[in-house]
């Protein structure tokens, strides 16, 4: 039976939401084509995830355990990738198109002769072929795009699909693997501004987003209460990321994250193309924006004209009465 | 050390672009340095001002694209390299990739640059896949470059934080255009480029893509939003009652 393997990254121990869309998105071709559901991970210690996989339809779990995976660099895992891909022999591998991701898909698909379609927003088995639809042109366009052979790399942008349960009964192959220190080419000196702990901004369900509307620190200071009183991450605009105010993992679009969540507010952003083609995916989007022709309401379900200086204290003491009648 | 850039000729994404029976018209469009390559183009010149280093630039694209390198020659670098193929060949990623590769054997450069991605295809694969190619070590999505010795010091946006590695040379990097803003070419940048060589010569194999584009479409449209009035008070009372919080 051929395989059809879903990559999951593992964030803090657990499964990241990205990863458990793309796994439900491979359940259901599996379904369609007669296939074998499998997840794959490269994890310290991968035991601790499987029940989770499995929830999630995957058959078979294959896992790389090896402390090198603790962190994200590039040769080990491509090489584990390699590996794992001789060895379950899929068809099809679906990742979730996080950073960690893109690092290595081109150089895979060169090493594996694999053809590939990158940031999909869906995809589908067609006539044998993988048929994809990915925006492109800053996210203004859709190409239909179509890649033959035997295997077929495919990443997802965040949101394209729901991660819906149908449990299966998960059974684990770890792979054999092994990986010369010296093999490693690079090393991996520090790494900063990490956000460990904090909400990680591509699996919150509620985003606040600021731009150069947020002027300093008392600007700041509202986004951050907003954001706390309605448990959202916070992102951002390039340019209040440039001026130093947000770190750059905060930043939204199309050199930044794709986010897709179920709201998505965003305070002092004007909208440029750039920063739309890494949101507008979001089930309901709030604009505050002083200027009325800002294009961020094209694409805003609800938009306040105002001042953000104005309407965000109010709108933090709202919500809060909100939340307190309703607990 | 001795650098590389892979730039590309991509439409302007401001432009009004429409779509007509399934391809973009690009009529009213301009062409442009993708501007992720023009951040790798701006760093090589950054990291090569010190010393007598020169930077190389390569570009894959029809007649028209010559602009383009002349562009990046106007920028500071020192030569131009054009693989020239007929207007509208459908390249992907991995053929972009194989092109390159064959050009840069039996070349030394120490680093080879290109974008995190073109802007026109957002895919983001051809620094990886012609890395692979090459058998070079890689980073991409740099947001900062330095040199010590003979290694790179990449500092790279991750998922969750940036990531600074220690790359040896030769090496592949793909750049962000949050690294830099690049410099606007002078009048003197634009005069002496005329000067500077271009080799240009047409591709003789294209390879042919193995991801095809079938055709474009608009994306789905979101149902239509609405502005919440009043004073502010009133709107964000509205807004409140409207949305559907846990
Ligand atoms: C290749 C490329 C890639 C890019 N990638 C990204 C990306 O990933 N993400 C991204 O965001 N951008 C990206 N950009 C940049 C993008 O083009 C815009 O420059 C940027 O998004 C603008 O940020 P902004 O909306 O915060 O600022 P501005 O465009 O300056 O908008 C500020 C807005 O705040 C409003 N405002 C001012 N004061 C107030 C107030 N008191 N209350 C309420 N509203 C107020 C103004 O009316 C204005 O609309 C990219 C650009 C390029 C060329
Ligand atoms: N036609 C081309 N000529 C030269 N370099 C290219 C070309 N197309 C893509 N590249 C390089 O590959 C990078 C990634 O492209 P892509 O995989 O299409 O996102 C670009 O930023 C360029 O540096």
């Amino acid at each position: 039976m051929p395989t059809i393997l879903a990559y999951v990254a593992v964030q803090n121990g657990s499964p990241s939401r990205g990863s458990l869309e793309v796994l439900s998105r491979a359940r259901q071709i599996a379904e369609n084509q007669g296939a074998i559901c499998a997840a794959c991970v490269l994890t310290a210690d991968a035991s601790s995830v499987v029940g989770e996989l499995g929830r999630y339809g995957a058959q078979k779990v294959y896992a790389v355990n090896n402390p090198v995976f603790r962190q994200h660099i590039n040769a080990p895992v491509l090489a584990a990738l390699e590996a794992m891909i001789g060895h379950a022999q899929p068809s099809l591998v679906v990742f979730p198109s996080s950073e960690g991701v893109k690092d290595v898909l081109g150089a895979l698909a060169v090493r594996t002769g694999a053809s590939v379609l990158p940031d999909v927003a869906s995809f589908e088995m067609k006539d044998g072929a993988v048929e994809a639809l990915r925006p492109v042109m800053a996210a203004k366009f859709m190409a239909r795009t179509r890649a033959e052979g035997a295997l077929v790399l495919v990443s997802v942008r965040a949101g394209s699909y729901e991660a819906t349960e149908s449990p299966a009964e998960a059974t684990i192959e770890e792979i054999p693997f092994s990986f010369d220190q010296s093999a490693l080419r690079q090393t991996l000196r520090e790494i900063v501004g990490s956000t460990a702990g904090a909400i990680d901004l591509a699996d919150a369900q509620v985003v606040i987003a600021a731009g150069r509307g947020v002027k300093d620190e008392a600007g700041k200071q509202l986004v951050e209460e907003l954001a706390e009183v309605l448990g959202a991450g916070i992102g951002s605009s390039r340019a209040v990321v440039e001026s130093g105010m947000f770190p750059a993992t905060a930043q939204i679009g199309q050199t930044g994250k794709v986010v897709s969540p179920d709201l998505y507010i965003g305070v002092g952003i004007s909208g440029a193309i750039q920063h739309v083609a890494g949101m507008s995916n979001s089930r309901t989007i709030v604009a505050i924006n002083t200027n009325p022709d800002a294009p961020i309401f094209d694409v805003a379900t609800y938009g306040i004209v105002g001042d953000l200086y104005k309407v965000l204290p109010i709108l933090i003491e709202e919500i809060k009465k909100k939340k307190t009648v309703a607990t | 050390m001795k650098f590389c850039v892979c730039i590309k000729q991509v439409p302007d994404v401001t432009a009004p672009i429409q779509i007509r029976d399934g391809a973009l018209s690009m009529d009213a469009g301009r062409v442009v340095l993708n501007a992720y390559d023009a951040s790798a183009v701006e760093e090589a010149l950054v990291l090569t001002e010190a010393t007598d280093d020169e930077v190389d630039v390569v570009l894959i694209g029809p007649d028209r694209a010559t602009e383009t390198i002349r562009k990046a020659l106007a920028m500071g670098a020192a030569r131009g390299t054009h693989l020239v193929v007929p207007e509208s060949t459908e390249l992907d990623s991995a053929a972009v990739s194989k092109i390159l590769a064959d050009r840069f054997e039996g070349h030394s450069y120490d680093v080879i640059l290109t974008g995190k991605q073109a802007q026109d295809t957002d895919a983001g694969l051809g620094g990886g896949m012609l890395a692979e190619r090459l058998g070079l070590p890689f980073a991409t999505n740099a947001v900062g470059l330095a040199i010590e010795g003979n290694q790179l010091i990449v500092t790279r946006q991750g998922d969750t934080g940036q990531e600074i590695l220690a790359i040896p040379t030769p090496c592949l990097v793909t750049c962000s255009n949050d690294m830099n803003n690049p410099r606007i070419p002078n009048l003197k940048g634009v005069m002496g480029a005329k000067k500077k060589p271009v080799d240009s010569a047409p591709l003789a194999d294209i390879p042919s893509a193995a991801v095809r584009v079938l055709g474009f479409e608009s994306l789905p449209t979101r149902s239509p939003g609405r502005f919440i009035e009043g004073e502010t008070a009133e709107q964000v009372a509205e807004l409140v009652g409207l949305l559907e919080l846990s």
